[in-house]
């Protein structure tokens, strides 16, 4: 018997997960020119080929490397042809959870998810301590979401101090759920079990209706993001991020006040820019606070991830391959004196980065409120 | 092979209040968890009948308020569910809890394997597996971090973790395992199970089915006695904040350990 | 009402090879206290291939040593050392069996208890008698916050688990009392398991079943050497922050954390970290946490049991020489 030459192995075509694959992406669209690959922040760094992560989905193989991916949406941006490529990385993703074959460590993520409503496996009574001193008026049909990050992080829940603190100041009736909150899902949805996001988008949508909430003002841009999307679905309340409900306030006077004259540079999160276009807001509000924006080459819809997204936070990654030390170095350049976002992953991993050795990092919100007047 | 799990629902640690007066627990209003050794133990079983088939089954002694608990273990990969529920089975201890649990099996089509967790999180005696290997008179291996089959389908090979290496034994079947808490990683439910897991039928067993000796059931049949409570520590952090010279530091430093140090496992 | 004083107090002395287990002795030296106070006497009970091992015992205080000898008891199995040893407690009728809480010691606690139908306390953290006499053993639950009062107040023998450490180790005298040996009735059915392999423990960095770890952060400047010092005089392990790792200070798989280890140490000390959540989950699970860091608004401080704000150097050396004193 001869034995066959490796090249001349037939490919095999995947029928079923090509179907599943073309009824819930529109990876079918591509047309393998590539330049999503030279636009993934990974390419540098690690053997990630976005390109090439297509055209094996479309033969039912799927890239290891799919759980490097931050869900950035670089990629989406660049590409020609319009293909949602972080939707079909969640597809191939969620295929995963059904053969079991996901990273470890993912598992209890989703368990203390389940169990205890937030990312840290931590006791859902303590889910109100970010408040401190904070009071909040308790009433309306507004409502503060604050998310897990901004709920037990000590330095997130200064950024959620400081928007209760200007909702205050601006007389703005509304409410928190406190440790009736739970995860808005994002996380689930990022490392793909929508088995997960369902439920929590279903709970939250009850909690709402409970609550009488129309509009809902998040402090994480993944929370925003989730949110938006999954409770259009309820018919749910507007979903706004923090940074939109303070440019409101700011332009209609109810809050004022100058910071010290400094030079900042904003960094544009991945899922408050890309993902759901909002890029003038933050800027607006630090303009309007008597700092001077300085912009770093790669801004708004070319802004640089920091690597948090996409689950990632939840995923050791080598040094080597972490694009958040670029990102330092690339607002430390601009010569600014603080370097400024609006997510708390994006700080999370400016910090983590030692990125306070060379800019300052901050949050809008936290900026705007040292400064801020009634 | 037919592999039962024993669960364990137990209330989270930071909600169960003492009432120092009573000198008893108030577990009222505390969110539960299936408990975590117990999850090992599930994942250990479904991996085990992933491998060689079978099928694998959960059983709890509680109250009916276990029952969405179960349904949990369900919807993350168990074929049934049997619930022990009674009054009369209320207050027991480790050899009342372990007799009820052993009566159950013949009554529920028997196990070759029954897999626990290494301990409860709220007793935390860890005497409730070797002590229905006992009631059974079937072989037993507890602290078990991973699990073979043995060569004929009549053994497993158990790898036992203990203070000074790994052990591995061959065990005749039927054997009762314990499975070390974080041996593995349980995994996450099926959410394409969920119907099935919330529609199956949890098969609920009272004192008159379970058909058992009443001198070893419940608080009456429980030879061990609570004799008084007392809060050790309070919950939480004591967060005492200190700035003192290196000296004094390193002496309170010192003190601490040693506190720590008197009961140390 | 049954009266301990009717029977005698039992100690399993547990053995690795020809030696016992410290906490068997430790065992020993409460177990003679006690007995004292009740006026009854005091057996040493041991289990093995061969006898002759027992005699070491003779120099904690026993009234008796008892040796079960036979080639079924070569390597441990709950069901053929609890038939061994149920024979014998039939026999002899002790009012109390004390065993170490170790991991064979509880499997074979759990097994031996229901064999004779009586109660049993495991994990004990400290001992008393009550006004009847009835052994009361404190074990935590729930945790660790709560401590439950046990006793088995109406059958015989009352059987109890003791952690390691809680007793102090007796000084070794002059031996007392008389060495029996007895080969007890077994067959192989009586034999539950076989020992096929036996990997002694190696060196591999295991931080989640430490009971001490000693943490440092970037604070430490990648000073390690006193932080490997402390540990080592602690008898713990070195863990660290994902910063002191990235800086290549320490091993990765000494960082703990979110994306690390979540560990569960009797002790955490942890100098020079700020506590971003992303470490501290990796600590939540400690029973007590000491943190040094020179910032007094430190969130770390908020996850200590006793935050100490200062320099961590100069700590690091105090602490240093106050432990080696
Ligand atoms: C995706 C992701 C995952 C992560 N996972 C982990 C993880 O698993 N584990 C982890 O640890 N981190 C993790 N991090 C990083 C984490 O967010 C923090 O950046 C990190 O824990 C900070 O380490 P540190 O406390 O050593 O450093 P810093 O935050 O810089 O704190 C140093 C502290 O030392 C104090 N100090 C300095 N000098 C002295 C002195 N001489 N004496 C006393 N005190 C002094 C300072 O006051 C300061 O509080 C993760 C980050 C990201 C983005
Ligand atoms: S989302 Fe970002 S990381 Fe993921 S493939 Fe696209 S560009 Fe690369
Ligand atoms: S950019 Fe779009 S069309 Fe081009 S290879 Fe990538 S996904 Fe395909």
């Amino acid at each position: 018997m001869v034995e066959e030459s490796k090249s001349s192995v037939p490919i095999r075509f995947d029928d079923e997960a090509w179907e599943a694959l073309a009824a819930t992406t529109n990876a079918n669209r591509c047309f393998q020119c590539g330049t999503c690959t030279a636009a993934c922040p990974l390419a540098d760094s690690t053997p990630m080929r976005v390109r090439a992560l297509i055209r094996r989905a479309q033969f039912g193989e799927t890239d290891p490397l799919i759980w490097k991916c931050m869900t950035c949406a670089e990629c989406n941006a660049s590409c020609p042809r319009g293909v949602d490529i972080v939707g079909l990385v969640r597809h191939l993703r969620q295929e995963k959870w059904r053969t079991r074959e996901v990273p470890k460590g993912l598992p209890t993520l989703l368990w203390g998810i389940y169990s205890d409503g937030n990312t840290f496996h931590l006791p859902p009574k303590d889910r109100a301590a970010w408040m401190k001193d904070v009071k909040v008026p308790g009433r309306g049909s507004t409502l503060l979401y604050v998310g897990c990050t901004a709920s037990y992080d000590p330095r997130a829940q200064r950024t959620a101090r400081s928007v209760a603190k200007l909702l205050n100041l601006a007389g703005v009736e509304f409410q928190v759920m406190g440790t009736d909150e739970v995860c808005c899902g994002e996380a689930a949805r990022s490392v793909g079990n929508v088995g997960l996001y369902d439920d929590l988008q279903q709970r939250n949508s009850d909690a709402f209706r409970k609550r009488g909430v129309e509009r809902v003002i998040t402090i994480s841009p993944h929370s925003f993001d989730a949110l938006k999307v999954g409770q259009s679905k309820y018919g749910g309340p507007q979903v706004v991020h923090y940074t939109q409900a303070l440019e409101e306030l700011v332009d209609s006077g109810k809050v004022v006040g100058t910071v010290e004259k400094r030079t900042v540079t904003y960094h544009d999160p991945c899922y408050l820019g890309r993902h759901q276009g909002v890029f003038e807001p933050p800027r607006r509000l630090l303009e309007l606070s008597g700092l001077t924006l300085v912009e770093m080459a790669n801004n708004r819809a070319q802004s640089l991830c920091c690597g948090g997204g996409g689950g990632r936070m939840w995923m050791e990654t080598d040094p080597l391959e972490r694009p958040g030390s670029r990102r330092v170095s690339e607002a430390a350049g601009t010569g600014a004196d603080l370097l400024a976002t609006a997510c708390p992953y994006c700080i999370s991993v400016f910090e983590s980065e030692r990125g306070s050795e060379v800019i300052p990092v901050t949050d809008v919100a936290e900026l705007v409120a040292s400064g801020a007047k009634g | 092979m037919r592999i039962v799990v024993c669960m364990k629902v137990v209330p989270r640690p930071e909600e169960v209040k003492v009432n120092l007066e009573t000198k008893t627990l108030d577990r009222a209003g505390a969110r539960s968890v299936l408990n975590s050794a117990d999850m090992n133990a599930l994942e250990t079983a479904l991996a085990f009948r992933d491998a060689h088939g079978g099928t694998v089954a959960v059983l709890s002694m509680g109250p009916p308020q276990f029952e969405p608990y179960l349904r949990v273990a369900l919807a993350v990969g168990a074929d049934e569910a049997i619930l022990l529920s009674d009054r009369a089975f209320g207050g027991a201890d480790t050899l009342a809890t372990s007799y009820t649990l052993a009566t159950a099996l013949p009554k529920i089509g028997g196990a070759d394997l029954v897999v626990c967790g290494e301990e409860s999180s709220d007793g935390g005696t860890s005497q409730v597996p070797p002590s229905i290997a006992e009631w059974l008179d079937a072989s037993q291996a507890t602290y078990v971090e991973r699990i073979v089959a043995g060569k004929d389908g009549t053994t497993v090979l158990a790898t036992r973790a203990l203070e000074d290496g790994k052990e591995t034994v061959e065990l005749v079947l039927p054997a009762v395992i314990s499975v070390v808490v974080g041996s593995n990683e349980p995994r996450f439910i099926d959410y394409d199970r969920w119907a099935f897991a919330q529609s199956a039928k949890v098969k609920v067993l009272d004192f008159a089915a379970l058909g058992g000796d009443p001198q070893y059931l419940g608080l009456q049949g429980s030879p061990t006695r609570v004799a008084g409570l007392r809060e050790v520590r309070k919950p939480g952090r004591r967060r005492e904040l200190v700035t003192v010279t290196a000296d004094e530091a390193a002496f309170r430093i010192k003190a601490e350990i040693e506190r720590v140090g008197r009961v140390r496992s | 009402m049954i009266d301990v004083r009717e029977g005698g107090i039992w100690v399993y002395a547990e053995r690795r090879g020809d030696s016992f287990l410290p906490v068997s002795l430790e065992l020993m030296g409460k177990a003679r206290e006690i007995a004292d106070r009740l006026g009854v006497e005091l057996t040493a009970l041991t289990v093995g291939r061969d006898g002759g091992a027992g005699a070491q015992l003779r120099r904690y205080g026993p009234d008796h040593v008892l040796e079960l000898a036979h080639p079924l008891l070569t390597t441990y199995d709950a069901k053929a050392y609890a038939t061994a040893i149920s024979a014998e407690l039939r026999r002899s009728k002790p009012s109390t069996l004390l065993l170490g809480a170790t991991r064979n010691g509880q499997d074979l606690a759990g097994r031996l208890a229901i064999r004779m139908r009586t109660g049993l306390t495991a994990h004990v953290t400290a001992l008393e008698l009550d006004d009847r006499q009835n052994l009361i053993g404190w074990v935590p639950g729930f945790g660790g916050g709560i401590e439950a009062g046990v006793s088995c107040p109406v059958r015989r023998p009352q059987m109890v688990t003791v952690k390691p450490g809680v007793f102090p180790l007796p000084e070794s005298g002059t031996p007392t009392g008389d060495v029996t040996k007895v080969v007890p009735e077994l067959s192989e059915k009586d034999v539950g398991s076989r020992r096929i392999s036996f990997e002694p423990k190696g060196s591999t960095v295991d931080l989640t079943r430490a009971g001490v770890i000693v943490v440092g952060g970037r604070g430490t400047g990648g000073d390690f050497t006193r932080i490997e010092r402390l540990a080592h005089l602690l008898g713990g392990e070195v863990g660290a922050t994902r910063v002191a790792t990235d800086a290549g200070w320490v091993e990765r798989d000494r960082m703990i954390g979110q994306t690390g280890v979540i560990t569960h140490p009797e002790l955490a000390l942890v100098f020079g970290a700020s506590g971003a959540v992303q470490f501290t989950v990796g600590i939540e699970g400690a029973n007590t946490v000491i943190a040094v860091n020179r910032d007094p608004a430190a969130p770390i401080f908020d996850h200590a049991d006793l935050g100490i704000v200062g320099d961590l150097g100069p700590v690091v050396d105090s602490l240093l020489r106050a432990l080696a004193a």
